[in-house]
């Protein structure tokens, strides 16, 4: 990891100075974004799939019991090696891991007992998991940073502070020993608390020791002055480095096993024939899903995880037919809510409006005495922005948004009624009875129309083209004879395929 | 490959399918028992029984789609993982989801990713080998359509294309004639001709018996056990359908159907 990082920095630096690099992390604006974007982006691409696969629901399991993951291993890693590694370390990774396929495995367990339906199953499995986990963090893990605040929103908006720092030049780390000309030294009493005397009494006895002694970091030995340089430095966030690997490995994925994923996703007995392995590709996202849930974790909890696997995909449904496009818009989406997000949670609603100037004006207006200043919690402002651009594809998506399916079936409504009334002329114009029928001052009597709509329809009708009035009379034009003519040819005989 | 569809299959010593003492059960309740079977190559062969006779559950078993109690499947020999390759399914339309986000030529494509193997991408010439099953279909014009937008049988088509871009020896297909209007189920009989006339061997679950006669040249008849299985002029008998179906069906059809069968 701490290789990677050095890695990704010396490219980085050959685009941009090492203090505007520092300044660009050191902004909780920047980290926040990006940590959120690649938390969106690979949830979304994963979201994608248990969308399709009617699965979207195991994404907030499985980010609840990664919690046990991490507990575990917590515990095992405090136990076994004595030491207690940070929420980034590769081994709670490998821990969350296995905690969501355990998730899954026990959900199917369950449900292969064949006495509980699928969603219960899931609703049985994850909270045991889950609650396991609650009662081991707050009985055995008790000094140790798993807080609800961090289980329940994250922290995404101190990601930045949370920092490996990369020394690039000047790195001079200083030992200071006892012997060292720079050591500074200090007599101390070793017995006068013991016989409760006084260090200028006969009897205190002395002893040498060090107050400077011990090991420095370059930062700290320059600090301290034992060094004259100081040194070059870059701060990386650990939240970025973990979700980019995770994002690039969600990535890769997708992209080496993009035929399979769709074929076992789309018909997976055809993918078992055919001997791809459907099971272990099911088992591989969830391994996908847990690792990028346990990334996530840490920056927006494991209650909001869930968001950006399910809205971004959701939204992405509604404006495309095709799998790669639905891929790459989902994770557009997801970025954007990200970054549309943090300006939200601090009062920027995309640049159109600024909440706290809403709250000043509501005070103003009714004196309501409510803090004017908006700053509120970053992951749930990023979901809430997803959400919005969701309700956007929602209502306006060009083929199955609301108001497109609304006009669709106005249209359809509308050109019904045209042939309704078409057929009926057509049927009764050369009939003896044509006078009674097509009169047009009772024709609406022959629907069941209110006469409104009757005037409705015959006014489109004549402005189409189709139909005349003579007489107070109603009858075809030549065009409204062909219209209704093509009517009968094409919805009233049997559907013809391919023909 | 020089089988033609004048000659009698059961001369041919080539069997395409075998299978012995196939059992298959759902929690202990058997689905299919002891099933014995010989399908010799270059038959068109229905599957026939009432619901619930294990008809689709004998071609899941063949395909290891799901767990078999006993028995063993072997196709030209071989067990099912040897020669993937020579064997096409055609799964229940209604077994998959018709509103995924993918075309028409995609699906079809997929037939192909068998050959492909796992992570290799289909390019060019397996969207050619797509689009000319496609035209085998008739279905050529919809290659860039929404799957969603189809009707029932051009889904069935779709299938069936999928399936004949495998390029397989041995079909297996699951209820392909089921809920197609008629202009479908007449190109479906054409194209399955077409396969026994190459030489193709063919398995089709069946469920009309009004054109089981006119459709296949073997059956077999199912009903959790073997009934019987051969020609169909000499095992499409009213005995035999009155013992597959516990009477009411065949009684029901005597009058018409078997009088048809004499002249075939």
């Amino acid at each position: 990891m701490v290789q990677l990082e050095e890695l990704i920095i010396h490219l980085l630096l050959n685009f941009i100075a090492r203090e505007d690099l520092n300044a660009f992390l050191r902004n909780p604006q920047h980290t926040a974004t990006i940590v959120g974007s690649l938390i969106a982006v690979s949830g979304a691409l994963l979201g994608t799939f248990l969308l399709l696969r009617g699965m979207s629901l195991t994404s907030d399991a499985i980010s609840h019991t990664v919690l046990l993951g991490i507990v575990v291993a917590f515990i095992l890693m405090g136990s076994v090696f004595g030491r207690h590694p940070d929420l980034s370390s590769g081994w709670l990774i490998v821990g969350a891991a296995a905690a969501g396929v355990a998730t899954v495995l026990l959900t199917e367990l369950i449900y292969r007992s064949g006495l509980v339906k699928q969603d219960a199953a899931l609703g049985l499995a994850f909270p045991l998991l889950f609650a396991i986990a609650v009662i081991l963090v707050s009985r055995v893990v008790s000094d140790v940073h798993l807080d609800e605040d961090a289980v329940m929103v994250g922290e995404i908006g101190v990601a930045w502070a949370n920092t490996n720092s990369h020394c690039l030049d000047g790195c001079e780390s200083v030992t200071i020993t006892p012997e060292d000309p720079r050591a500074e030294t200090t007599r101390q009493c070793t017995n006068c608390r013991d016989l409760g005397i006084s260090p200028r009494d006969d009897k205190a006895e002395f002893t040498q020791i060090c107050t400077n002694c011990g090991h420095y970091s370059p930062a700290q030995a320059w600090q301290a002055g034992f060094t004259g340089q100081e040194p070059v430095l870059v701060f990386w966030p650990k939240s970025i480095t973990v979700m980019a690997v995770l994002t690039l490995l969600t990535l890769l994925a997708i992209v080496l096993f993009y035929k399979e994923l769709k074929l076992s996703t789309f018909d997976p007995t055809l993918a078992a024939a055919l001997g791809f392995r459907p099971t272990l590709l099911h088992y591989g996202l969830m391994v996908l899903v847990s690792l990028v849930a346990v990334g996530a974790f840490d920056a927006v909890g494991s209650i909001l995880v869930v968001a950006f696997f399910i809205i971004p995909p959701a939204a992405a449904y509604l404006l495309t037919d095709r799998l790669p496009r639905m891929l790459l818009y989902s994770s557009l989406i997801g970025a954007a809510g990200a970054y549309t997000g943090y300006d939200l949670a601090r009062g920027n609603l995309l640049g159109i409006a600024d909440l706290s100037d809403i709250l000043a004006a509501l005070n103003n207006l009714f004196g309501l005495g409510l803090s004017e200043r908006w700053d509120s919690s970053i992951s749930a402002s990023m979901v809430l922005m997803t959400f919005l651009f969701f309700l956007v594809a929602w209502t306006f998506s060009p083929k199955y948004g609301l108001v497109s399916t609304m006009l669709r079936r106005r249209n359809q409504r509308r050109s019904f009624d045209h042939q309704v009334v078409l057929g009926h002329i057509h049927h009764h114009q050369d009939s003896p009875a044509a006078g009674e029928e097509l009169a047009v001052s009772t024709l609406y009597r022959h629907f069941r129309w209110t006469p409104a709509k009757m005037q409705r329809t015959l006014r489109q009708l004549r402005a189409g083209n189709l139909v005349q009035i003579d007489a107070g009379l109603v009858t075809l034009t030549e065009r409204g004879e062909t219209r209704a003519h093509q009517f009968r040819q094409t919805q009233l005989t049997n559907e013809s395929v391919g023909e | 490959m020089s089988v033609h569809s004048g000659r009698d299959p059961q001369n041919d010593s080539a069997t395409a399918l075998e299978i012995d003492d196939l059992t298959v059960a759902y929690n202990s309740k058997p689905a299919i028992w002891d099933i014995d079977l010989r399908v010799p190559e270059g038959v068109l062969m229905a599957v026939i029984g009432p619901n619930g006779a294990g008809k689709s559950t004998l071609i899941k078993a063949a395909l290891k789609l799901i767990p078999r109690a006993a028995g063993t499947v072997r196709f030209y020999g071989q067990p099912y993982e040897h020669v993937r390759g020579l064997v096409g399914y055609v799964p229940q339309r209604g077994s998959v989801d018709w509103d995924f986000p993918t075309t028409v030529l995609d699906v079809v494509s997929m037939g192909l990713y068998g050959r492909l193997g796992w992570i290799r991408r289909p390019g060019q010439s397996e969207r050619e080998s797509a689009m000319h099953a496609l035209e085998q279909v008739g279905m050529q014009d919809f290659a860039d359509r929404q799957i969603s937008q189809l009707s029932g049988g051009q889904q069935q088509r779709t299938f069936l294309a999928r399936a004949l871009v495998q390029d397989a020896r041995i079909y297996l297909m699951d209820e392909p004639f089921a809920a197609v209007d008629a202009v479908t189920e007449r190109a479906i009989i054409t194209i399955l001709r077409e396969l026994r006339a190459r030489g193709k061997t063919v398995v089709v679950v069946h469920h009309d018996l009004q054109t089981a006669p006119e459709y296949f040249d073997w059956v077999t008849l199912l009903n959790v056990e073997i009934v019987a299985t051969g020609p169909i002029a000499t095992t499409f008998t009213p005995d035999n359908l009155r013992q597959t179906y516990g009477g009411r069906v065949a009684y029901l059809h005597e009058g018409q159907r078997i009088a048809g069968l004499e002249e075939e």
